[in-house]
């Protein structure tokens, strides 16, 4: 029987192929249109020929030629009916949607089927199980908000193909992210999503802060994956191995120094993704300078990838549970103390620098920074206690799980309140938090969804975030990590403020008189569709909460 | 059990009310009568129902039914519930018919008289309905204190409805602070009857036992099966526990020290007063009691509290009625006093004679209130009883149905006033004579202010017959009062019927000197013999109060049972006889009377100023908790906020300095950067032990 287990990387094909067709599509223009169709018939016809004639050429069988040539004759046909020019917008837009959405569903339908047996397609290098499922439910998300709101926001640009495209490839390298089981296929995987992020927040060419972020973003991107590969050349050094598990069973004794340095470097390769402290100084500039759907995507679907990586990477290679004496061994390095200090300063350094920001999207962009503080505890708190050995263990679990809930919360949490901003820089509101003031008597359905992802972000109830903060801190409580939790609990009263502040100017402030008056004129379809659609979610998340955490939680057992 | 009609739509004797609440908030401008009509449709459709339900019950089954699992804690879930057994059924029938009249009363009261925002009246006595319907109801401590909060709520609102004027806005003010000080206690009592017994539950069920069961389990176990705090015993600790809960009863029946809400909550509209402040919500209290009775009975403590309670307030509160000059106030203390009575019984171990007077209290003096509210129509809302006089022949109607009620509140046989404070005294001096030790005396001290104060009110009441309705009309107003419609008349009508003959139920006197068997119907109607009120029937409650508390009936002191029970009813009817006397001597005889009270001097200014009560409270308030709550505030502001402030500013001076590291120049961040990881290896170099 033929291997099918590449299969279950359907969401990352998905994404991926819609990629590519949105930009196949793009490439239909008026003169080319006519090769295009002549080229991919004959192709067609060619394909079929060799089909009848020789079935088993290259090993594809009867059945993958004929797939490829009628994917050849599918082509041909788009060719025919895409109606060149400005027309095809809608179209690429909503390829672009249906392909998210698509791999969305697959990803959703595939964890809820879980049989909680890992499947490794194409090798050892990469592993589908329930914490990938997961976070290529996270990533599809929020790829699919994205483009939904995109839809408006890039209305009036050029090179659309290009930016779904890359959305969309980077959406791929996300969702691999999550299922790479091996250094090498990490780094790749890493790299698959970084580089369309380069592009895609230097996308307002026009715009120097964008350009310029981008820019930013790039030189400290190079410098962070220069630091991770390096860091994975020195596991590689001391262990032969760059296969997980196959890195923590070399794990000898040996070569401390080196293996250590290597670990650290993983780390800060890590971090760079995740926007933790000191590798978060690219996120403020990117997030603030990249058009706001840009900024949501990395925030949040780049962010969770980040950390689906740490989770892997550092549960599975660099630690050995010990399930009879319910101990954690950390091995390479210290990696827990660093992850530690990471938290609390990745915390702190993002509230407190949110606290004083007086434009709104860099405020988020900070707090973006202190949220990856809350769930870098998740790791930090990893090594913590309980009264027996299964309950350490399960302690453990619950620490690890808490992180990945909060991750898919803030999916959506954040993905919202980034959309906003984007409404809002698409209505020309403004930037500053004066600006935003009235917003609530002109736009109250938006300014409602605002305020429920800013309360969200501060963890109140009843909205999702509250319930992601209270399992996550929970959790870091349980594991013996009191003053952890402290740190972020003060952290996340500190966090109140400027998440109110926010919602005290959309609906309470009055407009300094210096302020022209706010104008809205449209409302437009897609971004207000996205919105409402991650404000709903986030306030139904006790309807969701409980099977989506009980997946976490398996998720979790799976690595410990 | 289940499958009785009755009961299957009990929950609509609530739900009618609430409907009409919500419909009267909404649409009252639209509505006839400005929401009146749907308030009388709903309750009329109420009183059928628990007509209905008490009919049911009367026929020997009871319901009790979990509606609604709130929070799911599996060890201890907390519901709402109904339930419905002989004594809920009756106070449903009591609750609706009164809110019945008085909503029919309130046209004559309240539209007739042109008041402004009566859809807020209307939809407020629907809330009052519903939360009192279904406090009685409530088949759970912590869902009964909910609707007991409820009503205080409605309490509040009501007697503020007038609340651009001062008067109301502080009276209301006042009611609901006091009730909320006592209702502290109750919660802080439900808290720790559900952590001490896991359930609150007043009603054993297949899977579930009642919390007086468990504690009478746990007493005759010596406290197994139970979770008491503090290191206490499970007596001592249950006698906490019940004090705790009695917090809310003094409070909310205006019980000594707590009444002094009471007199104040006259400010509201009559038809409120009769029937929030008379006939229901006051009565809450001493439903609570004896809703709970099988747990109070096994405390003698407690019992002999609540019996000392209700003699010295039932005295306490008579003698200030004495001396009041405005009609609704002599009302207001009388009600103080009635219910001293009610837990007087209590205490002194008669369940069945407080519910008895419980019930024909309610029929009296909403009577009575309702009359003064007749009066005060008529005499254009003035209430000093020195501006009336001769009403007599002018309103016939009101006149001999405030007659009738007024005869029920002195005791007077045969209105229906004297056979339940009757059976209330008697109860409690067979309990006191039969009682060895402490316990015996200490019932027939509160027998003995009880019975005092049946001199008392006999003379406050005919003191306020005379002055109202005899002699010459001492006014303009007075010789020519404002003539009042039939809505005002009928609910006074119906009323006086009862409260002339609602004595019939009971006529214990009757049978035990007569003795003709079998006319205690009352009796029997609490003594059901079905198997899930098992626990909650008056003789249960004699027989724990017998086994647990030591409180025995002894009728033969004075002989036989029968001269015992004339002795007792001679006394009090002789007492009464004597105040109605002394107030036609003082007041009745002469058209023109003088204002005898003067005579009593320092005693007159000490009633007039009720004691003091509400200046010590005051003082307890301004004086005592408000330097404490200063103190508490400076701890607050400097420590807490402090704390907090500092926290903030901390923040925003550190969030400027951070701001510094984010300078936008690209190899700043890639050297922090490079800085950060050096850093970072370099601790996990020195105590990972690699330079070692």
């Amino acid at each position: 029987m033929a291997d099918t287990t590449w299969l279950t990387l359907a969401p990352a094909f998905l994404l991926g192929l819609t990629g590519l067709l949105v930009l196949y599509v793009d490439s239909i223009g008026r003169s080319t249109k006519g090769p295009i169709a002549v080229l991919s018939l004959l192709g067609s016809l060619a394909v079929a020929g060799v089909a009848i004639a020789l079935p088993d050429a290259l090993g594809l069988g009867p059945a993958g030629w004929s797939f490829v040539s009628f994917t050849l004759l599918g082509m041909f046909a788009l060719a025919l009916f895409v109606q060149p020019g400005s027309q095809n917008r809608r179209l690429i837009a909503g390829l672009s949607t249906a392909g998210a959405v698509g791999a969305l569903g697959v990803a959703a339908a595939f964890l809820f089927t879980f049989d909680g047996e890992p499947v490794n397609p194409f090798g050892d290098a990469l592993v589908v199980d329930g914490m990938s499922l997961l976070f290529a439910v996270i990533v599809a998300s929020v790829t699919a908000m994205v483009t939904v709101a995109s839809y408006n926001y890039i209305a009036e640009h050029s090179y659309q193909a290009e930016y779904y495209a890359l959305v969309l490839l980077a959406g791929t390298g996300m969702t691999l992210m999550a299922s790479a089981n091996s250094l090498v296929t990490v780094f790749v995987a890493l790299e698959l999503a970084s580089l369309p992020s380069y592009a895609l927040v230097a996308f307002l060419k026009e715009n120097k802060g964008s350009v310029e972020a981008g820019l930013k973003y790039f030189l400290v991107g190079a410098l962070s994956s220069a630091v991770f590969a390096y860091g994975v050349s020195l596991v590689y050094g001391a262990t032969g191995s760059l296969q997980l598990t196959a890195v923590q069973n070399a794990i000898t004794g040996e070569f401390t120094g080196m293996l250590g340095m290597g670990v650290v470097m993983v780390v800060g390769g890590i971090a760079f993704k995740t926007a933790s402290v000191p590798f978060h100084f690219w996120a403020p500039e990117a997030y603030e300078g990249a058009p706001a759907p840009i900024s949501a995507f990395l925030s949040s679907a780049s962010k969770a990838a980040g950390f689906v990586i740490a989770f892997r990477v550092f549960t599975e290679a660099f630690l050995q549970v010990s399930e009879s004496a319910g101990e954690f061994l950390v091995l390479g390095a210290d990696w827990v103390l660093v992850f530690q200090i990471l938290a609390v300063v990745t915390m702190t350094l993002g509230n407190l620098a949110a606290v004083t920001q007086d434009k709104v999207k860099r405020m988020l962009a900070y707090s973006s920074v202190g949220h990856a503080g809350y769930v870098l505890m998740s790791l930090a708190a990893l090594s913590g206690g309980g009264a027996t050995a299964t309950a350490k263990i399960e302690a453990g679990q619950f620490v690890l799980a808490g992180g990945m809930m909060h991750l898919f919360v803030y999916g959506f949490m954040n993905t919202g309140a980034f959309l906003f901003i984007a409404l809002a820089e698409y209505w020309d509101v403004g930037r500053t938090f004066e600006d935003f003031t009235g917003l609530g008597r002109q736009a109250p359905v938006a300014s409602v969804a605002m305020t429920v992802f800013m309360f969200s972000l501060a963890g109140l109830p009843p909205f999702g975030g509250f319930l992601s903060k209270y399992l996550l801190f929970g959790a870091t409580v349980n594991s013996g990590f009191v003053w952890l939790a402290a740190v972020a609990i003060v952290n996340s009263a500190v966090s109140l403020y400027y998440y109110s502040k926010l919602v005290k100017a959309l609906w309470f402030d009055e407009r300094p008189d210096d302020k022209k008056p706010l104008e809205i004129s449209s409302r437009p379809v897609g971004l207000y569709a996205a919105v409402i659609f991650a404000a709903v979610v986030t306030t139904a998340m006790y309807g969701v909460f409980g099977p989506v955490s009980d997946a976490a939680i398996e998720a979790a057992a799976a690595l410990l | 059990m289940a499958g009785e009609l009755a009961f299957d739509i009990a929950p609509a004797i609530v739900a009618l009310p609430f409907a009409s609440f919500l419909a009267v908030l909404a649409l009252g401008n639209y509505m006839p009568k400005k929401g009146a009509s749907a308030g009388i449709a709903a309750t009329a459709g109420s009183l059928v129902l628990s007509l209905f339900a008490l009919v049911t019950v009367a026929g020997g089954s009871t319901y009790q039914q979990d509606l609604f699992t709130w929070s799911g804690a599996e060890e201890v879930p907390l519901h709402f519930g109904i339930f419905i057994d002989p004594l809920s059924a009756m106070m449903l029938v009591i609750v609706s018919l009164i809110a019945l009249l008085v909503h029919v009363f309130s046209l004559g009261y309240m539209n007739d008289e042109g008041e402004t925002g009566l859809p807020r009246y209307y939809s407020e006595l629907g809330l009052f309905t519903f939360s009192m319907l279904a406090f009685v109801m409530a088949d759970n401590l912590l869902m009964a204190f909910m609707f007991f909060e409820l009503v205080g709520l409605c309490s509040y609102l009501l007697i503020g409805f007038w609340f651009r004027e001062d008067g109301p806005a502080s009276a209301a003010k006042k009611a609901f602070l006091v009730t909320r000080f006592g209702d502290y206690f109750f919660l802080i009592g439900t808290v720790g009857i559900v952590a001490t017994f896991g359930t609150s539950r007043f009603v054993s069920t297949e899977s579930h036992t009642a919390f007086p069961v468990l504690a009478e389990e746990a007493l005759a176990e010596g406290g197994h099966g139970v979770t008491t705090f503090l290191g206490f015993g499970p007596e001592a600790w249950f006698s906490i526990i019940g004090l705790l809960v009695l917090g809310g009863v003094i409070g909310k029946s205006a019980q000594f020290p707590l009444h002094t809400w009471l007199p104040d909550a006259m400010e509201g509209p009559t038809p409120v007063s009769a029937l929030i402040h008379a006939a229901t919500m006051v009565a809450a209290g001493v439903y609570l009691v004896a809703r709970m009775y099988g747990f109070y009975a096994l405390l003698p403590t407690v019992l002999a509290i609540i019996a000392l309670t209700g003699g010295f307030t039932a005295l306490f509160a008579a003698t200030m009625g004495v001396v009041k000059r405005e009609i609704k106030q002599v009302l207001a203390y009388s009600t103080i006093s009635q219910y001293g009575y009610m837990m007087l019984a209590l205490g002194g171990g008669g369940y069945v004679a407080a519910t008895f007077h419980l019930m024909t209290h309610a029929f009296f003096k909403a009577l009575l209130f309702l009359g003064a509210g007749s009066v005060i129509i008529a005499m254009h809302h003035n209430e000093d009883m020195w501006d009336m006089g001769g009403l007599k022949n002018k309103m016939p109607v009101t006149y001999y149905t405030f007659l009738a009620g007024s005869l029920a509140l002195a005791g007077i046989v045969p209105f229906a006033g004297f056979w339940s404070k009757d059976e209330v005294l008697y109860e409690v001096l067979v309990h006191g004579l039969g009682s060895a030790g402490t316990t015996g005396t200490i019932l027939l001290v509160a027998y003995a202010m009880g019975l005092v104060a049946v001199l008392f009110t006999g003379f406050y009441t005919f003191r306020m017959v005379f002055l109202t309705f005899h002699g010459e009309p001492r006014t303009e107003t007075a010789r020519d009062p404002e003539p009042v419609r039939w809505n005002v008349k009928l609910p006074l009508v119906v009323l006086g019927a009862l409260a002339t003959v609602a004595g019939v139920v009971n006529m214990v006197p009757v049978e035990k000197v007569l003795g003709i068997k079998g006319i205690d119907y009352l009796h029997q109607f609490l003594d059901p013999e079905t198997e899930l009120v098992s626990n909650l029937t008056a003789h249960h409650y004699e027989e724990v109060l017998h086994d647990v508390s030591g409180y025995t009936a002894d009728a033969t002191a004075f002989g036989s049972e029968s001269t015992t029970v004339l002795i007792s009813a001679g006394l009090s009817l002789g007492l009464a006889l004597v105040g109605v006397g002394l107030a036609y001597a003082l007041y009745g005889r002469s058209p023109t009377p003088e204002e005898h009270t003067d005579k009593l001097g320092g005693l007159k200014t000490l009633w007039y100023n009720n004691y003091y009560q509400d200046e010590y409270q005051v003082w307890l308030a301004s004086g005592l908790t408000l330097p404490l709550a200063k103190l508490a505030d400076r701890f607050d502001q400097g420590i807490i906020d402090g704390a907090v402030n500092g926290v903030g500013r901390t923040s925003l001076t550190g969030g400027s300095y951070v701001k510094r590291i984010q300078t936008g120049i690209v190899t700043n961040y890639a050297a922090l950067l490079a800085l950060g990881l050096v850093a970072l290896l370099l601790i996990v170099g020195v105590t990972g032990g690699w330079f070692a």
